[in-house]
């Protein structure tokens, strides 16, 4: 029966108001008491889409799409077989698509990917809505130290329809992104003294507050009978949970940082420097910084759409002959065969943040295994936004039955974020425009 | 779940699924636990007689796994809770009639039988009888309570109230429903940020001095003598205004206090940018005010008569802009035709701000259609000029409305043609001779015709149109109407829009220049977050856009913009209302713990709408004493005290405290709230406390109620409890199919939208019969939705809804409206069981049992009609029994598509409804339900209105009451306002 399932646990949800959420907070806190392994979320954005060559050019190996052999096993592709290591950790999902999508400019398909947000319509006020990584982090951020990390290749938001970001806040507004491998480490890793006293004294002075309107809730409560304390029960069990998650957070500035080893850093990469130097160092920081439990969620846009921005000038330096932009656009042999050389260079940097991932162990097993890591664009190819790419790695201890090749005829990529929300222990009833969990393939187990 | 699921059965079961969602809510626990006063021998007879019987016959087919029909009785007892009582009936009406247990099963003797019933009859009579426990209720503010309310206390209009998560539904369709309401952590967060953020907003430092920014645009033909000399880069599919063609300054405001012009910058470095419609890299220095400030219009193209916007020397023009369509690549999705907007790259980050947009109603001409035929030229009244290409003066004998007809020299294309006539200017395609009809003055009249080489005009004919000549009289109305002047902010973007409309747009009937201002906060508006060393020409560019606002496409004179200017913040004093509103200039001055105690004590008496107890005001002092021992200044820590009494749940929290469980009468404080935010959805005002506090609120609440009424705040009442009882939301998430409904496009919708609350609030104002919910011989309606219904003639209102007669069968009433018959479809196909459904949850007040979990969903066949899937749904077990009671109701309605219009071709539309009464038609219901069944439409509007105004599930024995109550009132036809106030005074409303 579709919907039921979910509109049970919603009930559930509510009727139990915020005592689920109650949990002991402060036993969730350092690797010592922690009852569960962290589970993360990193989502990689590669715009203007994959290479998914014209049949009649007769390279249909380098298509991105994975084909089958004969068992009907799935078969990486030239352009992905820099991943074949991981198969038994990774998934290729077909299919995907957001229904906003075909009805936005195809520019903005970048904003849209990790939000569903009907962009050519938006709410009055607003542009867009709450990205998925922003999802995750108002979920996890109690538990860590910053709520999430969010990259791109060039620093900042860029420009609304060309924008350099794929983090939106709950409210909607793009979310600034860092791009520099320096400063990135000295903000994660290097936290200044000054900056730890304000937020200190930010912290105690909202536990001050929350300690005055329990005070005031509860000169209010002795006026009322008794059927009316129930409800003021709830609330001063909200204000109680608000101070535990205030006190966990005052509580992080004190605990040092996990010891780690830095030495394969090189820091002074910078987008300009080579592409494939760059990411591996993007990626080893993102990798420390899941392992120090930093943070739970990261997004990373690794290029940007419509020839903004450096990472366009990328495939030239490779050797390529055209701009990312141009080469999305090809429709000869040669472009398209070109096109997905670029591919190809990016799984290999995938892929090298996929070994780092298994080589951090939590405890329960390798980072990989509690970590969702979704690779896509908002198109197909440039400027479709059906069958957009999908990749899923890790999530093997959240229930994923990974090592497949979801082939679905259409799916609403918001269902997808729904199921991986709830796989990640956030248990909201409705991401963006979705209409349900799915439960097929990779989730089969969710 | 599956993903493509057939789309009416999923609907369909995702509104059964929420019913029973928002059940088990209160099932869980949040439920008020009933008194519990039946007899004990209540119970033992259970124990001895229903239990065993019902065990015996009836929980094998009827319990948690096997549900046939969809009824479980596995669960009943004898606390008989009000919602097992209607399930009791059932079971007393099938023994009665002996249709269960089925006849191939075993049966009960009938002396079983009879003990049966007769416990049945008694616990019914127990239950029923059982008063309703009083004592007292605890209410959260609705988001919407809770912005109106933060709104009035702090004069902030600020909306700060996006983040908060939305309201729970109730079973009832209601937002306030207090079982239903939940409290959470994150809400608690939430209220406290945004208690915090909005007192931020409306405290300065008074001592400091606030800095303005202001700008004014000036528009008109080669009205800027230094031009910027670059071209400018704008992105895909802008179009520029000529650069001598408008002029910016920034003039300094006149204001009565000290403060500091702000100068936006003009030097900027870029290295991300545009060249036409490609994006570029590489860095290029700008210093021009051109650069920062910049006049950009798009959506030029295709205007379907006339330029969309032309200068003139006086202007520019603009014709209304007609809303762009809403899917990519069907139709431009660059804003609307014409799109003008002033692009700038800063403005004030907080505060108001004043848009002043000097306008005219343009002494315009009508362009004519290519079909309209010539003037005979040998006509006495016409005038001929030859050779119109060079200026030339003409005598016109008489003032008049002339038509002119401009005969081109040899045959070509269509084309563009410039008729200068005095000072006024005329431009236009020239598709065949007759152009324009324009009123024209006596005497002298300056004459010039620009046309290009490849189409020399010959000469042109005037010719006076007699006054009942059909294009004089369309010319006269024409000339009548007001173009709407309507000023947006929104971010700039490639495609779509933010432009946001600042308050509502106004009616520039003058001929002459006058200012229209628009009024607005800042932040309500999509800000551009970007960073300050942010390297994109096109980064962060705001836009003020200003239209000439479109309603359906009928001629209408061109509107003139002469100038735009910008103030902002926009400070009517210093410091500002918000501030003076919290701390006084003595206060400030005093800076003491007395001026502390005297601000807070003042805030927190309005904010929990009585006055506060020595309690509450040492708690809240304490807050203060302890900001000022942490070495925070004055301001900050009375601050801390206002964020905390904006937390405090007598501030967020209906209170209405009761020390029995006896019934108490509200005191005067918890009515004034209870009324205030019943008729207003929001806070009392000063006069209801001040009542409040001399104990003279009860005696006066009648004439309080008559006041409410008639202030512009009941329709807040109107609209919330509109879109509640009628389920208007579902139109807002509806998406047509644009093929099938080309005319219910987005802005459609948004009007169409308002309609039932319009008529609603129309019917409740003038205190009009019940009947017209049903039945009415007007609609109300704005040109927008005239239209829709074909009209548009009827009315000249623009965007503002006025009741108009019809006189079409089928209109009047709400059962009729679009919002609500299209808002009850998928946008492709009409649902009679959703239409059904909603008549008798909504209409008649008799809503359908749950339904059953799995329910299979409908046949796939999409061969037959959705009338025939259907049937067979309905035919399977576990099905017919609700649908009975739904499916009749709805039927009827088959006469309206889906956009709910009605339909031209014949349709069986006949049903047999859950009373057995026969209709042939959606006519024969309606009149069924206005004459026979108006004691239930009224009593369903009672229900709702009871339920809306006290928060919570009406109990069995007070839905029985308020029946008996209602029909009593029969002979009145029971008028809506009169039914208001019989809320108003009913002992549910006025008791605790």
């Amino acid at each position: 029966m579709p919907g039921f399932s979910n509109l049970d646990r919603r009930a559930f949800l509510q009727g139990v108001g915020g005592v689920t959420l109650a949990l002991p907070l402060l036993d969730a806190m350092g690797a010592e008491a922690t009852a569960q392994a962290p589970r993360r979320f990193c989502a990689l954005y590669t715009a203007n889409g994959m290479s998914l060559p014209r049949s009649e050019h007769g390279i249909d190996d380098w298509n991105w799409f994975p084909s089958r052999d004969d068992a009907d096993e799935f078969v990486f592709s030239k352009s992905t077989e820099p991943l074949a290591p991981f198969r038994q950790q990774l998934s290729f999902l077909s299919g995907m698509y957001h229904p906003n999508g075909p009805k936005a400019d195809p520019h903005v398909c970048s904003d849209m990917w990790l939000t569903g947000a009907p962009l050519h319509n938006p709410k009055p006020g607003t542009y867009n809505s709450v990205s998925l990584d922003q999802m995750v982090a108002l979920h996890t951020k109690q538990h860590c130290r910053q709520p999430s990390l969010v990259l791109s290749i060039d620093a900042g938001t860029g420009f609304l329809s060309r924008t350099g970001t794929i983090s939106y806040s709950l409210e909607g507004k793009p979310i600034p992104a860092e791009n520099n491998p320096r400063r990135i480490f000295d903000r994660l890793f290097r936290g200044d003294r000054g900056s730890l006293q304000a937020e200190r004294d930010a912290l105690k002075r909202r536990i001050k507050l929350v300690d005055a309107v329990v005070e005031s809730a509860k000169s209010l409560q002795q006026q009322l009978g008794q059927s009316d304390r129930e409800r003021m029960d709830q609330y001063l069990t909200s204000l109680n949970e608000v101070e535990s998650r205030l006190l966990a957070s005052e509580r992080w500035i004190d605990i040092p940082l996990k010891p780690q080893d830095y030495s394969h850093l090189n820091l002074d990469a910078t987008n300009e420097s080579e592409p494939a130097e760059y990411y591996r160092n993007m990626f080893d920081l993102i990798s420390l910084a899941f392992d120090a439990d930093i943070t739970r969620s990261v997004a990373f846009m690794l290029n940007r759409e419509d020839g903004m921005g450096i990472s366009d000038t990328f495939p030239l330096k490779l050797g390529l002959s055209r701009t990312h932009h141009s080469l999305s656009h090809t429709g000869d042999k040669d472009g398209q065969l070109e096109f997905a050389k670029y591919d190809l260079f990016l799984s290999q940097q995938v892929a090298h943040f996929l070994k780092r991932l298994n080589e951090y162990q939590d405890r329960d097993g390798c980072v990989l295994d509690n970590t969702l890591v979704l690779f896509g664009s908002g198109a197909s190819t440039t400027h479709n936004p059906r069958n957009l790419p999908t990749l899923l790695a890790g999530g093997k201890n959240l229930g994923l039955k990974q090592g497949q090749f979801w082939q679905s005829e259409e799916t609403r990529l918001s269902n997808v974020y729904l199921t991986m929300l709830h796989a990640l222990g956030v248990e909201v009833d409705q991401f963006a425009d979705s209409t349900g969990t799915v439960s097929q393939s990779v989730f089969e187990k969710v | 779940m599956t993903n493509t699921p057939n789309r009416t059965a999923l609907a369909c079961h995702i509104l059964l699924g929420f019913v029973l969602a928002v059940g088990l809510v209160g099932w869980l626990g949040l439920s008020r636990p009933l008194a519990s006063a039946e007899p004990a021998s209540l119970d033992q007879s259970f124990a001895s007689t229903a239990g065993p019987f019902l065990q015996q016959h009836c929980v094998r087919c009827h319990n948690a796994d096997e549900l046939t029909s969809g009824i479980r009785v596995d669960h009943l007892d004898a606390a008989l809770e009000d919602r097992q009582l209607k399930l009791w009936q059932a079971i007393r009406q099938v023994l009665r009639k002996s249709s269960m247990p089925p006849e191939d099963e075993p049966q009960p003797t009938d002396a079983e039988r009879q003990a049966m019933l007769g416990w049945i009859d008694t616990a019914l009579d127990v239950a029923q009888s059982r008063p309703t426990p009083k004592n007292g209720s605890v209410r959260r503010l609705t988001v919407e309570q809770y912005r109106n309310t933060l709104r009035e206390l702090l004069l902030l209009d600020d909306e700060l109230t996006d983040t908060l998560p939305p309201d729970a539904v109730s079973r009832d369709g209601f937002l306030n429903n207090q079982e239903t309401q939940v409290l959470s952590p994150l809400l608690v967060e939430t209220y406290l940020d945004i208690a915090g953020k909005a007192l931020d907003r409306c405290l300065v430092d008074p001592t400091a001095r606030p800095v303005i920014q202001n700008f004014r645009m000036d528009l008109g033909r080669s009205i800027n003598p230094q031009p910027c000399p670059d071209a400018l880069i704008l992105g895909a599919n802008s179009l520029l205004l000529n650069n001598a063609d408008f002029q910016v300054t920034q003039p300094i405001p006149a204001k009565s206090f000290a403060f500091e012009s702000f100068a936006m910058q003009t030097k900027f470095r870029f290295i991300e940018g545009y060249q036409g419609n490609d994006t570029v890299r590489g860095w290029r220095d700008y210093d021009s005010i051109y650069h920062a400030v910049f006049a950009c219009l798009r959506g030029a193209e295709g205007y379907p008569q006339g330029r969309a916007y032309s200068t003139v020397p006086d202007g520019l023009l603009l014709r209304p802009a007609i809303p762009s369509a809403e899917l990519f690549g069907v139709d431009s999705t660059y804003g609307p035709r014409a799109n003008f907007k002033i692009s700038l790259r800063e403005l004030p980050d907080h505060g108001r701000f004043r848009i002043t947009v000097m306008a005219a109603k343009y002494d315009d001409g009508l362009l004519l259609d290519a079909q309209t035929p010539t003037q005979p030229e040998e006509s006495a009244e016409a005038i001929t000029v030859t050779a119109p290409q060079s200026a030339t003066t003409v005598t016109m004998p008489q003032a008049g409305i002339y038509q002119i007809d401009l005969y081109a020299a040899k045959e070509a294309k269509p084309q563009e043609v410039t008729l200068q006539l005095g000072t006024r200017e005329f431009i236009g395609t020239l598709q065949s001779p007759a152009f324009l009809v324009v009123r024209l003055p006596a005497g002298e009249l300056p004459f010039r015709l620009t046309s290009p080489e490849s189409m020399p005009v010959e000469r042109c004919v005037a010719t006076r149109l007699p006054d009942d000549h059909p294009l004089a009289q369309r010319f006269r109305v024409f000339e009548q109407r007001s173009p709407r002047v309507g000023v947006h902010l929104g971010l700039r973007r490639d495609c779509g829009s933010t432009l946001n409309p600042v308050s509502t747009p106004q009616a520039v009937t003058s001929t002459e220049l006058r200012p229209y201002i628009f009024e607005g906060a800042i932040r309500n508006f999509p800000s551009p977050d970007v960073e300050a060393d942010n390297v994109n020409y096109l980064a962060g560019i705001r836009e003020i856009g200003v239209r000439s606002e479109y309603t359906d496409g009928r001629d209408m004179p061109q509107l003139l913009i002469r100038s735009v200017e910008f103030e902002g913040p926009y400070y009517d004093d210093w410091p500002p209302a918000t501030h003076r509103n919290l701390i006084t200039e003595a206060e400030s001055q005093a800076s003491t713990p007395e001026a502390a105690q005297q601000v807070i004590r003042r805030f927190a008496t309005r904010a929990f709408r009585r006055p506060i107890t020595d309690q509450e005001a040492t708690s809240l002092m304490a807050v203060f004493e302890e900001a000022q021992a942490q070495g925070e200044s004055w301001q900050n820590s009375v601050k801390d005290a206002l964020q905390v009494t904006l937390t405090s749940p007598q501030f967020l929290f209906l209170t209405e405290a009761s020390s029995t469980p006896d019934a108490e009468p509200l005191n005067d404080y918890e009515l004034a709230a209870k009324l205030a935010y019943f008729l207003w959805n929001g806070p009392p005002d000063d006069e209801l406390l001040e009542l409040a506090a001399t104990g003279a609120l009860r005696a006066q609440l009648d004439d309080q109620l008559t006041r409410m009424v008639a202030s512009p705040k009941f329709h807040r009442f109107v609209e919330d409890f509109a879109t509640q009882w009628l389920s208007l939301d579902k139109l807002a998430v509806l998406e047509p199919d644009r093929k099938q409904f080309p005319r219910l496009t987005r802005d459609a919708r948004l009007h169409l939208k308002q309609e039932p609350v319009m008529f609603l609030e129309h019917l409740l104002r003038e205190n009009l019969p019940s009947r017209h919910l049903i039945q009415s011989d007007f609609i109300v309606a704005n040109e927008v939705v005239a239209s829709y219904y074909n009209l548009a003639d009827q009315t000249e209102s623009g965007w503002e809804f006025i009741p108009i007669p019809h006189q079409q069968p089928e209109l009047g009433g709400v059962l009729s409206q679009a919002a609500i018959l299209a808002g009850l479809s998928d946008g492709r196909e009409a649902n009679p069981v959703k239409r059904g459904a909603w008549v008798a949850r909504k209409i008649v007040a008799e809503p359908p049992d749950d339904p059953p979990p799995n329910v299979p969903t409908l046949p796939e066949d999409r061969s037959l009609s959705l009338r025939a899937r259907l049937e067979l749904h309905r035919n399977q077990t576990g099905c017919a029994q609700c649908h009975a009671k739904i499916d009749p109701w709805g039927l009827p309605f088959e006469a309206f598509d889906a956009g709910g219009r009605w339909k031209q071709e014949a349709v069986d539309a006949s049903s047999v409804l859950p009373d057995n009464t026969p209709v042939a038609d959606y006519h024969a219901l309606r009149r069924y339900l206005a004459e026979d069944r108006i004691d239930q439409v009224a009593f369903s509007v009672l229900k709702h209105l009871t339920t809306y105004a006290i928060g919570r599930t009406l109990t069995y024995r007070e839905l029985a009451d308020l029946k008996r109550e209602s029909e009593q009132r029969r002979e009145t036809e029971y008028p809506l306002q009169d039914l208001l106030r019989f809320v108003v005074q009913s002992p549910m409303f006025l008791e605790k």
